[in-house]
């Protein structure tokens, strides 16, 4: 099956008529996930969007409960459920994989988290493969493949002006319905995607847990800004706050993403902080991503979707860091 | 000798973010910086019930949250003590019988105590690290012949900061095979006790890491972080074994379900795998203090 490149308009207009459709769109000059309406400067085309599309199942704020006094002279407490039904359409194999990744933190080791969860269930998944990656792109280094994503629910394969159409789940095969008038049974040949930027991340993790005192922390933190862009583009970073805002005898608690890459964040009650300085958070912000998740999780914490690398405004590069690791002996 | 094993991420399931409200039934004046804070739902019901060493998070409602261990529960009841030293906590110190809070949990793993019977303890603690050490000391005195010899080690830098006083110069002191020893760091009017440091306290006392039946003494051991080093090394010196040495390790905590990132050292959640670990857990792991 088959769908040609000028139907996916069509296609959309029709998906959007039950289901908000999440697409990648350019947006006052910044490309992300959006809503798809009528006008939306859609944009298939780019390897990326500029920011990754963890607030469709993690939003940058999202209001947990509601609390107040009751008549009695108590107090009530009341959870919001803001979860609807949601296609993420045309997200890449890294930012699919990214979801698999926030599953297993989300849903997984002894605590469901019940926001999460609520709409994940909702969400279905149109994953479309690269076939021209960008020069940042290092997803092949991270075990991923331009050209395949297993968790999505229907894959969309690139060809030259069509798209190989593939339902990799139960959810996908039923979804495949309302694209009936837009699919066609037609052979096409598959344009596959390939890195250029080439790692060597093999036993990587295995190095970094040795080195946890190696001078390499302080010479590569020096120039960090703490400013927490990298973890604020980076499609896996879940890391967040709990806070509220009050309005007479009612309000709202929220939590909020935050940033291991603040020095407020691991600050306790009576100021003792463990990670005082830049070094202990860019070390401890690599080591979670390179190894530490590897260790709880079985799985590396980077995609290589390269995000970080083109919006650190000092250019500190994950990829010369995995690069000058591989080849260390440590 | 049978190895203590400690069990990691167990908390079984139970309130994950949003809490339950719950009435103070009780509030105890410690020292004049702690208070202890009884807890039961408006319906007269435990909000939860935890393992010994579990702790949970109470939270003033409209502002913030903290984590605190079950310092003590019945059955339908918990408790959490307080040390006033932050925005929260001075809120909480303000609170008065009958006010209601926020509080959620149970969370983290607890004290090996079914590895530990048939054992000799050394309970060894420092100002506000005696609630989460009496947490085990209390279930252990609850089934006082299933462990040996029980000793405490308990110190403050003022007579005013220790905390519990009834049952340590009175309750404890008439519990059959059991030691009580408490310090201060400096001299004190009210005080003709012990003046010492924790570690060359523990030098003094000599409490033989074998133990009266030669099973290994397990040592439990809660502080700030200067008691922890001195007394971690100590207990080393004196040659109690790495696995038989416990402690409970902080972290700032938010989530308390090892989701929102914060309180990591290396691979390992706090609020999940721990907050129980022995020293030779410790000694394995990457650490930033
Ligand atoms: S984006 Fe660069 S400068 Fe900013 S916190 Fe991350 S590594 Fe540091
Ligand atoms: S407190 Fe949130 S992960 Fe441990």
């Amino acid at each position: 099956m088959i769908i040609k490149k000028d139907r996916m308009g069509a296609l959309l207009g029709t998906l959007a008529q039950h289901k908000t459709v999440f697409v990648p769109a350019l947006i006052d000059g910044v490309s992300k996930f959006a809503p798809y309406r009528e006008g939306l400067d859609v944009r298939f085309d780019l390897h990326n969007t500029k920011l990754p599309p963890k607030d469709l199942l993690f939003p940058q704020t999202q209001k947990m409960y509601r609390y107040g006094e009751t008549a009695e002279g108590g107090h009530y407490v009341e959870q919001f459920d803001e979860s609807s039904e949601r296609v993420l359409f045309g997200v890449r194999p890294c930012d699919m994989r990214s979801i698999n990744l926030l599953d297993d933190v989300f849903l997984t080791k002894g605590f469901v988290d019940e926001f999460y969860e609520a709409q994940r269930k909702k969400l279905l998944t149109v994953c479309i493969t690269c076939a021209a990656p960008a020069e940042t792109c290092f997803c092949e280094s991270m075990g991923l493949s331009p050209n395949e994503a297993p968790d999505a629910d229907i894959l969309l394969k690139s060809c030259e002006d069509c798209y190989k159409v593939t339902a990799q789940t139960q959810k996908g095969e039923a979804a495949l319905a309302d694209w009936r008038d837009f699919l066609e049974d037609t052979q096409a040949q598959v344009l596959p995607g390939k890195t250029s930027l080439r790692l060597n991340f093999e036993g990587v993790p295995q190095k970094l847990s040795r080195m946890y005192e190696d001078p390499i922390w302080d010479e590569i933190s020096t120039k960090c800004l703490n400013c927490g862009t990298c973890t604020f583009v980076c499609p896996t970073c879940y890391c967040f706050d709990i806070s509220q805002e009050n309005k007479m005898k009612e309000g709202v608690r929220f939590r909020c993403w935050d940033s291991c890459m603040f020095s407020e964040y691991t600050a306790m009650a009576g100021w003792h902080n463990p990670r005082p300085t830049k070094k202990e958070r860019v070390r401890n912000r690599f080591m979670h991503k390179l190894c530490f998740f590897e260790e709880r999780y079985g799985k590396t914490l980077c995609v290589g979707c390269g995000r970080c690398v083109e919006c650190c405004p000092v250019a500190l590069d994950i990829t010369r860091l995995i690069d000058d690791i591989g080849a260390s002996d440590a | 000798m049978p190895k203590i094993t400690v069990q990691h991420g167990c908390a079984k399931a139970q309130l994950a973010l949003v809490p339950k409200v719950a009435k103070v039934i009780k509030i105890t004046v410690e020292t004049p910086d702690v208070k202890s804070f009884r807890l039961q739902m408006p319906n007269g019901e435990a909000s939860f019930l935890g393992e010994p060493g579990q702790f949970g998070i109470m939270g003033i409602i409209g502002s913030g949250e903290c984590v605190f261990v079950i310092s003590a529960q019945g059955e339908d009841w918990i408790e959490f003590t307080v040390k006033r030293v932050g925005q929260v906590t001075e809120m909480l110190h303000a609170l008065s019988e009958g006010d209601e809070v926020f509080v959620r949990g149970p969370y983290g793993n607890w004290w090996p105590y079914e590895d530990c019977r048939g054992r000799d303890m050394l309970f060894i603690a420092g100002g506000i690290g005696l609630p989460p050490v009496r947490s085990f000391l209390q279930y252990c005195l609850e089934h006082r012949a299933d462990y040996g010899r029980i000793d405490l080690v308990y110190s403050g830098s003022t007579y005013d900061e220790l905390v519990f006083k009834h049952q340590l110069f009175d309750e404890w002191k008439t519990v059959d095979n059991m030691g009580v020893h408490v310090s201060l760091y400096h001299e004190d009017s009210r005080w003709d006790g012990e003046v010492a440091y924790t570690a060359p306290y523990l030098e003094k006392l000599a409490i033989d890491p074998m133990g009266s039946n030669g099973e290994g003494r397990v040592a439990v051991i809660c502080g700030g972080p200067s008691l922890y080093r001195t007394g971690t090394k100590e207990l080393l010196k004196e040659g109690y074994a790495p696995e038989n040495v416990l402690t409970t390790l902080e972290m700032r905590m938010k989530c308390g379900i090892g989701k929102c990132g914060r309180c990591n050292i290396g691979g390992k959640f706090i609020c999940l795998d721990g907050p129980v670990f022995s020293l030779e857990e410790v000694a394995q792991m990457n650490r930033d203090e």
